[in-house]
């Protein structure tokens, strides 16, 4: 036979070197170049201010990795994550009372996070494989829906901790375990967890099949309904994680809590190397691509040599400029 | 026959009514939906005010409604003037130009038209206007800040959203710095009239200056935000933080005698009932209405703090 | 009319030369067959007389003159037009539309619609078709497809149409439409040349036969001076001896499977049969009888309105492809890129994808995963790709190789196979039947779906014709023959019938 069996062997690897290099390259460069502009960005502080700043939309992103690499996507995380947090903050203060002040109300409240968290997963992913709709068309759907119920429990304004329950909880953001930060630990710990999923259990690998192709999935006996719902719950739960350590920060909700946070994770999954149309993706370049945008925010923040009205510019260049880098030949 | 008698008696009904509804004052009020506390305090102090007005005044009927963009407000004030028949008009703009035309077809049709607090672009499509004072927002903050710091030290400025607010206010505080040249203007920041976006902007500000004596947050908003970050921090460089709108929290912060928190400098949503008021009594007494009304900022400290505290306003 | 000389022609992609100079002529106005092996470098010759791509040596005379085409347009201009396997037709556009793609009509600046309205009529009565030109393409079946692909060249006012397995999915009777087209064609003064796997095709239809093998050329000749047998033999390069394996008949035939009353709506209706141990069944009709549909319902692939089923006498439930997974039953689509295999994934997770609880300790074990893959590469004999090479590298014969070692990863007690050689070239074609063979001889069940009769009648122990959504014959070994299975497809013989 005529197969050129080399060059088949070889293609793919140099293709996964160059998915995953692309963004770490990039956010190597935005650091030399950031600490050339301002060498305190080098100062452990600073670095620990970006990854707990990054943990948010990181967590949310590792989620949003296996709604993107199933051929899902969910535009509702941010809107998501601001009801939570404000229904999180008003039982937990409503429960204060009588459970006190102290731990277990705060417990109480994480574990009502988490559960919403998968009930509002469950119900992006019952209606879009039940029901047969756009997952587009579901979550921005449910973007709107889900902000709009927190503007009404807030009546516009800001829902905001008890005092007493806010000191007993701000250490799970505040906090350090061996010197960094907790949020950084959550965030390491979600995104390994994530990896372990993806590539090493039947699950990811399922997810891979459907987003690859999902016809060749139903007939494979793959159970296509099951792992989607799973897909979106599991988001579900990540948007709740990131909540929960969203919280204790401000220790209030607004209604411009979890504001874009759409746009930035579902920016970093595709940053990342992760392809918009499913299929394959990795966690790795997710987590890089999450700090590379907070990154570009921070660089900002720390100098002064571009106009503050241009911003958002020299984020969209960074932005496609890894991209670039990132690219592959399909 | 009786069919047609019938219908007669409820033609010459809905006629009677139609001539009563003429005589008494048909108010809509079309505002911003509650999207920030800002806005939410709008959103109170209408619905409060109307039941006001509908007791002060018997037969005055008020309508409120509250629309989550520029387009929405639009088509909102078509139906308030087709389907509600209204004659006067108080609005809150989403944003001006793309508002100016809706208005001035409201007012060619007769409705008279206060705008508050947004101009229009074309100041001939209204009747009355009704403003805070964002220049006196940014010149009452500077002197406080100045005053305070005894005319020296480093400080930095957190800025809301670029739009023609933050520009008057902003350009107005830095006129006033121009007497102090001792004190210095680090750098200033968007941060979105936002906690998070006040928290992380500060963040990076604190990692930037080792001193810093005063932040300027303009909005309370944002000074939540600061304040977070400046504990988590643990600075103690900096002096105080002066935020502005008049949040109740910040207000109460201020009563109470808060260390960062000395004082605040108004900018009230409360200004929706004067304009509210104000038009209501013109358009019932018949006498012309002060135009425009500007609703002064104010520096609340401790001693005038308790005038400025609302707790039943969600702001 | 034109001829076609080829001349040393050699074709590198990078360091891999696929043609090796290739001379042979085509004469003005013959049927001109090109036969050869999945790989043996037909598609590029094709591609390079098309003007899809250049040589990298060597040269094309049309007529005598040298050409160098720039792109598949200049050939056009010349009359050269090339039908793809996979069609290039817009589905969401209208017939006519596509017929005139990129060469509108106009009047003044807008499009004359009318006008390309009339002309693709009459190219289409041209190939025997009566069909609203305005119609979307993509609601046409295949073979309509096929023959608004012609009616399109046509209108191209085509010299020398190329054909590549114009057949391969069609019905009996839609391939014979074909044959008289091509032979009005040819009277009418156009040069075919045509490829394809069915040499009984190319021995029915064709003047001259071109054989490549490997990238090179082993033999033009006039089509009578060889049989179907030379033929195959040149393709393989040895001699192949029988295409099946010999018929061992089933000692006491015991039932292992039992459908009842299975009804999938618009499809098929109340159909009924039974498998035995170690069977090959084989359900033959026309395209579009519903044999497709009818095990796409009994899987739980599709909605049924009605069925049971009986597994090793025991009644079972089969509401979806996982459910019968778990009764050892797979199913193998006749769409092998667009169901059957996942090309864009590597070689080593499409092969576990259906078994890798034998993988998750509760961790997969990726080691092993590939430990897997190169056994079942030897046995199968899966060939031109790595474990981490992506599925669509292989050649069709191998990716479906590919795919019946997926679907028989899990070790299923019946496996249905839904058109298995369909794109395969010979070689693989002989390695699926004696697979096929194997799998029963184990003492599994196997269901063979195909429309090449010879196929059914060499392997098939009974066989099962469909018409129309009901079952019309059940054939013993006896009674299997071309004719025979014809009148029952066709409806000539048989009413409904329980297998």
């Amino acid at each position: 036979m005529l197969q050129p069996e080399k060059p088949v062997a070889e293609k793919p690897r140099a293709r996964l070197n160059l998915l995953g290099w692309g963004p770490l390259m990039g956010l190597i460069l935005l650091c030399i170049a950031a600490t050339l502009l301002n060498p305190s960005f080098l100062s452990l502080d600073n670095l620990f201010n970006v990854l707990t700043r990054t943990a948010f939309t990181g967590i949310i992103a590792v989620g949003m990795t296996f709604v993107i690499i199933s051929g899902g996507i969910d535009l509702s995380v941010g809107s998501m994550a601001a009801l939570i947090a404000g229904t999180m903050i008003l039982a937990m203060n409503a429960l204060e009372p009588r459970l006190g002040g102290g731990t277990l109300t705060v417990l109480v409240g994480m574990l009502l996070a988490v559960g919403l968290g998968a009930l509002f997963g469950l119900l992006h992913g019952l209606t879009i494989t039940k029901g047969r709709i756009e997952p587009f068309i579901v979550t921005l759907g449910t973007l709107g829906i889900f902000r709009a119920f927190l503007t009404y429990l807030s009546q516009g304004g800001a829902i905001t901790l008890e005092q007493s329950l806010s000191d007993h909880y701000s250490p799970v953001y505040y906090g350090a375990f061996l010197g960094v930060p907790v949020p950084i630990w959550v965030f390491l710990a979600v995104a390994l967890l994530g990896g372990l999923v993806l590539n090493r259990t039947r699950f990811g690998r399922y997810v891979q099949a459907i987003g690859s192709n999902e016809q060749v999935a139903r007939y494979a006996a793959i159970k296509v309904d099951n792992i989607k719902i799973l897909t979106y719950v599991i988001l579900g739960v990540c948007v709740a994680v990131a909540t929960i350590l969203y919280v204790p920060r401000l220790g209030s909700a607004t209604p411009s809590t979890g504001l874009l946070w759409e746009l930035e994770t579902i920016a970093a999954v595709i940053i990342g190397g992760t392809s918009l149309r499913g299929g394959s993706g990795r966690i790795t370049g997710t987590v890089i691509g999450a700090i590379l945008l907070s990154t570009i925010g921070n660089v900002l923040n720390l100098t002064s040599i571009i106009s503050v009205y241009l911003n958002a510019a020299v984020q969209g260049i960074v932005i496609i400029i890894v991209a670039f880098l990132q690219r592959g030949r399909r | 026959m009786r069919g047609l008698l019938r219908g007669l008696v409820m033609i010459g009904a809905l006629l009677m009514m139609a001539a009563f509804a003429q005589n008494k004052v048909v108010m809509g009020v079309s505002i911003p939906a509650a999207d920030h506390g800002w806005t939410a305090g709008i959103v109170y102090w209408a619905n409060q005010t109307k039941g006001e007005l509908e007791k002060k005044y018997p037969g005055i009927q008020v309508i409120v409604k509250t629309a989550k963009d520029a387009a929405e407000q639009a088509n909102q004030i078509q139906d308030l003037v087709t389907v509600n028949k209204i004659n006067t008009l108080v609005i809150l703009p989403y944003e001006s130009a793309p508002l100016t035309k809706p208005v001035a077809a409201a007012k060619a049709k007769g409705v008279f038209v206060t705008v508050v607090d947004r101009g229009l672009t074309d100041p001939g499509a209204q009747d009355a206007y009704v403003a805070g004072d964002n220049p006196g927002l940014g010149r009452v903050s500077a002197e406080y800040v100045a005053k305070q710091l005894g005319g020296k030290g480093n400080i930095v400025v957190l800025r809301g959203i670029p739009t023609v607010i933050d520009n008057q206010r902003y350009d107005a505080f830095m006129e006033v710095m121009k007497k102090y040249p001792n004190i210095k203007v680090l750098d200033q920041k968007y941060a979105n009239w936002n906690r998070d976006d006040g928290f992380k902007v500060m963040q990076d500000f604190l990692t930037r200056f080792k001193q810093i004596d005063a932040v300027w947050a303009q909005d309370d908003d944002i000074a939540v935000g600061v304040l977070r970050a400046m504990d988590e921090a643990k600075r103690t460089d900096i002096k105080f933080v002066l935020g502005g709108a008049g949040m109740k929290e910040m207000i109460k912060k201020v009563m109470d005698g808060d260390k960062l928190i000395t004082a605040d400098v108004t900018y009230p949503p409360r200004m929706i009932q004067d304009a509210m008021m104000l038009t209501a009594e013109a358009r019932v007494t018949g006498k012309p209405m002060k135009t425009p009304t500007i609703i002064p900022s104010v520096l609340v400290t401790k001693e005038n703090a308790k005038d400025y505290y609302f707790p039943d306003s969600p702001f | 009319m034109l001829s076609v000389q080829f001349e040393g022609i050699c074709k590198d992609f990078g360091p891999v030369r696929v043609l090796h100079e290739v001379s042979f002529a085509i004469q003005k106005g013959e049927v001109h067959a090109l036969i050869g092996e999945n790989g043996a470098g037909k598609s590029t010759l094709m591609k390079i007389l098309g003007g899809y791509y250049a040589p990298s040596a060597g040269r094309v005379l049309v007529d005598g003159q040298a050409v160098h085409f720039r792109d598949s347009r200049e050939a056009e201009d010349l009359g050269l037009v090339l039908i793809h396997q996979e069609f290039n037709l817009a589905e969401d556009l209208g017939i006519a539309e596509n017929i005139f793609l990129g060469r509108e009509l106009r009047r003044g600046l807008l499009l004359d619609e009318s006008a390309m309205n009339e002309r693709a009529a009459a190219a289409l009565l041209q190939v025997g078709l009566r069909l609203d030109p305005r119609r979307k393409v993509g609601t046409l079946i295949v073979a309509e497809k096929q023959l608004v692909e012609i009616a399109k060249a046509l209108s191209r006012r085509v010299k020398l149409l190329i054909m590549d397995e114009p057949t391969a999915t069609l019905t009996p009777d839609e391939t014979q439409t074909l044959f008289k087209l091509i032979a009005r064609l040819k009277a009418e003064g156009v040069t075919i040349l045509y490829i394809s796997h069915k040499l009984e095709e190319v021995k029915a239809i064709s003047d001259a036969v071109t054989v490549l093998r490997d990238g090179r050329h082993v033999r033009t000749a006039p089509t009578q001076g060889l049989s179907q047998q030379e033929m195959a033999n040149l393709m393989v390069g040895r001699e192949l001896s029988d295409m099946f394996p010999p018929k061992t008949a089933l000692e006491s035939p015991k039932a292992v499977f039992r459908a009842e009353e299975v009804s999938v709506p618009g499809w098929a209706r109340n159909v009924s049969f039974e498998l035995h141990r170690g069977e090959i069944l084989g359900f033959a009709g026309l395209v579009g009888a519903g044999r497709t549909e009818l095990f796409e319902g009994i899987l739980g692939l599709r909605p049924r309105s009605g069925g049971r089923f009986v597994l090793e006498g025991r009644p079972i439930e089969l509401k979806s492809p996982s459910q019968a997974l778990e009764h050892g039953i797979v199913y193998l689509s006749e769409d092998r890129k667009g169901k059957g295999l996942h090309v864009n994934m590597e070689l080593r997770p499409n092969l576990t994808l259906m078994a890798l609880e034998l993988y998750a300790r509760p961790l997969l074990d990726p080691s092993a995963e590939a430990r897997a893959f190169a056994e079942a590469a030897k046995r199968f004999n899966v060939r031109g790709g790595a474990a981490e090479s992506k599925a669509s590298a292989l050649s069709g014969g191998n990716q479906q190789k590919l795919a019946l070692a997926k679907i028989l990863h899990p070790n299923p007690k019946i496996v249905v196979l839904d058109e298995p050689t369909r794109g395969v070239d010979v070689g693989a074609k002989r390695e699926i039947y004696f697979l096929i063979r194997t799998l029963a001889q184990e003492g599994r069940s196997v269901i063979v779906i195909s429309s090449e009769l010879v196929e059914l009648i060499g392997l098939c122990h009974r066989l099962v014709v469909m018409r129309s959504g009901h079952v019309t014959g059940v054939l013993g070994q006896r009674e299997m023959s071309e004719p025979e299975i014809i009148a029952y497809a066709t409806g000539l013989k048989g009413s409904h019938a329980t297998a």
